[in-house]
């Protein structure tokens, strides 16, 4: 059956903005609105065009559609990048969860951070960890070099399983943490 | 409460605008409309924006009722299959499943209760609008 061009184009606005979905997802969408735009025009004998227009801009509609499945989909993955997607589009929404996204990016920065330094130790030792003078830190890191000579080294080869243990708790927790603003919102969060 | 007003998404001026809190109003109840529209059995979506329209004079926007439609499916409340239909096109029937039949059940209950509530609560407001007629 051929499709008319204002369909045609529709249809291809609705795919594109599909995009972060799944092809099956994706094309069962579209094989409904498909169909919907058919019997609508045929049962009412309205033109495709009014019929489109009633459906609303397509944009808007695959919107809907991505909102809910991206919030869905984060809330049951432990995936950082799903996380940080959905609450980045939950930021675009409201002030609370611009704050989350923060929060998340910090806890992602600063737990692979440590567990990168922990690595690091292992691998090269004197230019990893924690150095203190005078009371104070002066350097904490992986890679750093220009180490004043009076600065030593507090944590010496426990900054391996310190940063390791440290490192994932903080991980885990900025993971948890977003799934349950997730999860507490999403009722709220899908009618948006 | 401001922190109440960040976690709903609500905008300060929803309250002074009449037409967007009927709207809201509106929204908040098609999940629980398009539920009820397949307690007898099972429809295509166009079908259930029909029956919407005939019952309840709940015109929607079309789109409206395929997200809907397509969340309250990954909520486990709805099934759908494809069925090849005279009109040459499949259509996309979707019918209760028994959460949804379980959970239409309970918001029925809740639905009733407050609306019974707050009709009580507006029947001097109402009678007074009556009496000025």
């Amino acid at each position: 059956m051929t499709m008319s061009t204002e369909m045609e184009s529709y249809i291809t606005t609705l795919r594109l903005h599909l995009a972060p979905l799944t092809l099956s997802e994706r094309e069962e969408i579209v094989m409904e609105i498909v169909a919907h735009v058919r019997d609508s025009a045929e049962q009412s004998g309205a033109t495709i065009e009014s019929v489109l227009a009633r459906l609303g801009p397509a944009e808007a509609l695959a919107d809907q559609y991505r909102d809910g499945l991206l919030i869905r989909r984060a809330s049951r993955s432990f995936s950082p990048i799903v996380l940080l997607r959905a609450t980045m589009r939950l930021a675009t929404k409201s002030i609370a969860w611009v704050f989350v996204f923060f929060l998340s990016v910090f806890g992602y920065a600063f737990g692979a951070g440590l567990v990168i330094i922990a690595f690091a130790k292992m691998i090269i030792p004197s230019h990893a960890g924690a150095w203190v003078q005078d009371g104070r830190l002066v350097d904490f890191g992986a890679f750093v070099s220009g180490i004043p000579s009076s600065a030593h080294e507090v944590l010496g080869l426990w900054m391996i399983p310190l940063g390791l243990t440290a490192g994932s708790l903080t991980l885990l927790v900025t993971t948890f943490l977003i799934r349950k603003s997730l999860r507490v919102s999403r009722l709220v969060q899908s009618r948006l | 409460m401001p922190k109440l007003r960040l976690t709903l998404g609500l905008k300060g001026t929803e309250l002074e605008q009449p037409d967007r809190w009927e709207a809201q109003l509106r929204k908040g109840a098609v999940e629980m409309a398009a539920l009820a529209s397949l307690w007898q059995g099972r429809l295509y979506g166009l079908e259930i924006i029909r029956y919407l329209e005939t019952h309840s004079q709940m015109a929607l926007a079309e789109g409206t009722i395929y997200p809907v439609l397509s969340r309250l499916k990954t909520e486990g409340l709805l099934t759908s299959e494809w069925v090849e239909a005279e009109a040459g096109h499949p259509r996309k029937y979707y019918s209760l499943t028994g959460a949804g039949r379980e959970r239409l059940g309970g918001m029925a209950t809740a639905w009733t209760s407050f609306a019974q509530g707050l009709s009580r609560l507006l029947e001097p407001v109402l009678n007074e609008k009556e009496n000025a007629k």
